[in-house]
């Protein structure tokens, strides 16, 4: 373990500019991810626990199941592959890496919000929509007033967890020429020879930016849960 | 002001309701009892469509909610394919009947053996759409005139009491947000709750609850309340603060559909009492003759079993 090699490269050499070129893809990523999933997931909940049954809405169905198998049955890292090496060049698209990355991402975790977010709109006692029917409002007026707001305080714990899951799991968009956290300290490695240091460091580096993150989701609940006083 | 017509209702295979017919009068307080699982609260839910019905119709103030039955209108069964092929078969084996007498036994054998099929030809298809058309109102519509008030309350959770009763009004734009919280002040006013306002739901006792729920269908000025076992999932010391708020509401004239347990409330009352069994109207009576001249046998057994 030779952390004065480690020392040189980082700070003398300028890795760290590097990590911190990583960390801001990471936060992009992760962060436009989630709210590309999050209205992907809206989109895909209301298509598939909607009551409606005429053969829009059933085709829409089947298009939402097949989403969602598609995204939940490959691994990201394929996924990433996909888009960079095969569907955008085919459709003639050029983006930067990371906007490829955040759509990527965005879309996969469009598939686990869906379901997230189906679990927590079931967990609302059906007497709610009932009851919002009963007074005349429509079905849309009722989830979006009534059955929404109680489904998202449910979730938000799940949906902390899927945040942090998409802050871990972009440490493969390197995979298409994305620099990150993993890849700045990657580069330190290789250059110098010396792995034990820098890859204790990624690990730390991770465990940080969870923990700050975790606290941030405790905090924004608690306000939440005050709302109600419960 | 409410009328359901032949209501038949499955769930799967589950038939619940076998053929329910009733008409409830503007002022009337109609109160349906009857053993578990008799179909009683699936009807009134068809009242207000929360449950869909199988076959039959539901009219409110003269304008249909459901799709027209066309079992339910003679006129609109002689202008079906398989109608006219009867008739037709029927003329030229017994000519003896005059036309009256072919087509109500044709009718009869139709309606016995559910002979209609989706596609009837362009002259039925043309009557049940006519029907509808003139007829019709769009359920959202029809059911803010007609309250609801559940067995779990099921105020919304999410919202303060005051949130609850102005919800509705506002969003539906049948009131400003003054108009709609002045009223739900008032209303709350008379059930006692006026300094719960600012609270949610949470914070309210079963009693206080259903009483809020109460006032929330009122605040949408409803033509009828429809009670779903209002006080069964209360405790028995706030049975009582729910079933008085409703006399007072039956008292100022409201058009009341009550299922419920509390025969006393019955007796009280009522104006016209319905026995459900098996998923059909067993009896029906004014209430001094209900309870002391019953004629049905499985009636004379459920009542000598709760009185």
């Amino acid at each position: 373990m030779r952390f004065d090699i480690f020392y040189e490269e980082f700070i003398t050499k300028a890795g760290y500019k590097m990590l911190l070129e990583g960390l801001k893809n990471t936060a992009i990523i992760a962060v436009f991810a989630l709210l590309i999933g999050l209205v992907i997931g809206s989109v895909i909940v209301l298509v598939k626990i909607s009551p409606f049954n005429n053969w829009l809405f059933k085709i829409l169905k089947v298009i939402g199941d097949i989403y969602v198998a598609l995204f939940r049955g490959t691994p990201i890292v394929v996924q990433l592959l996909l888009t960079h090496y095969v569907l955008f060049p085919l459709m003639d698209i050029n983006l930067e890496p990371v906007v490829e990355g955040v759509i990527t991402f965005g879309m996969n975790s469009g598939a686990y919000i869906s379901e997230i977010m189906r679990g927590g709109i079931l967990s609302i006692d059906k007497g709610q929509m009932e009851a919002g029917r009963s007074v005349g409002l429509s079905y849309m007026q009722t989830m979006m007033k009534i059955v929404l707001p109680q489904a998202i305080k449910n979730i938000l714990p799940t949906l902390g967890n899927e945040f942090i899951a998409l802050i871990k799991e972009t440490s493969v968009v390197s995979f298409i020429t994305v620099i990150d956290i993993y890849k700045a300290f990657q580069s330190i490695a290789n250059s110098t020879y010396e792995y034990i240091v820098p890859y204790l460091m990624l690990a730390l580096v991770y465990l940080v930016l969870v923990i700050i993150i975790t606290m941030l989701i405790k905090l924004l609940e608690k306000r939440l849960r005050a709302s109600d006083k419960r | 002001m409410i009328e359901i017509k032949g209501i038949y209702k499955n769930f799967g295979k589950l038939q619940v309701l076998k053929g329910v017919s009733c008409n409830i009068e503007k002022g009337e307080k109609v109160v349906i009892v009857g053993p578990s699982g008799s179909g009683k609260s699936t009807m009134l839910r068809c009242m207000n469509l929360l449950e869909i019905p199988t076959y039959g119709e539901v009219w409110l103030e003269g304008k249909i909610l459901t799709p027209v039955d066309p079992y339910l209108h003679k006129d609109i069964i002689t202008k079906s394919k398989t109608f006219k092929q009867l008739a037709e078969k029927e003329r030229s084996e017994n000519s003896g009947l005059t036309d009256e007498e072919i087509s109500s036994k044709i009718i009869a054998e139709i309606k016995k053996n559910d002979l209609l099929k989706k596609y009837e030809g362009r002259e039925f298809a043309k009557a049940v759409k006519e029907l509808y058309k003139s007829n019709y109102i769009k359920t959202n519509l029809a059911r803010r005139k007609m309250g609801m008030v559940f067995q779990h309350f099921n105020l919304f959770n999410n919202l303060t009491i005051l949130d609850n009763l102005t919800l509705a009004p506002v969003k539906l734009k049948i009131k400003t947000k003054e108009q709609a919280e002045e009223k739900a002040m008032q209303l709350l006013k008379r059930i006692g709750l006026e300094d719960k306002a600012k609270e949610y739901p949470s914070k309210l006792s079963g009693g206080q609850k259903q009483r809020v729920a109460i006032v929330r269908a009122l605040a949408m000025e409803p033509d009828v309340m429809l009670f779903d076992e209002p006080t069964s999932a209360l405790d028995p010391e706030m049975v009582g603060e729910v079933l008085s708020l409703m006399k007072e509401l039956a008292e100022e004239g409201m058009t009341m559909v009550v299922v419920t347990h509390e025969m006393g409330f019955a007796r009280e009352v009522a104006s016209r009492v319905l026995f459900m069994d098996g998923g059909i109207i067993k009896e029906e009576n004014n209430p001094k003759e209900f309870f002391t001249a019953p004629k049905d046998e499985r009636l004379k057994e459920f009542l000598s079993k709760i009185l």
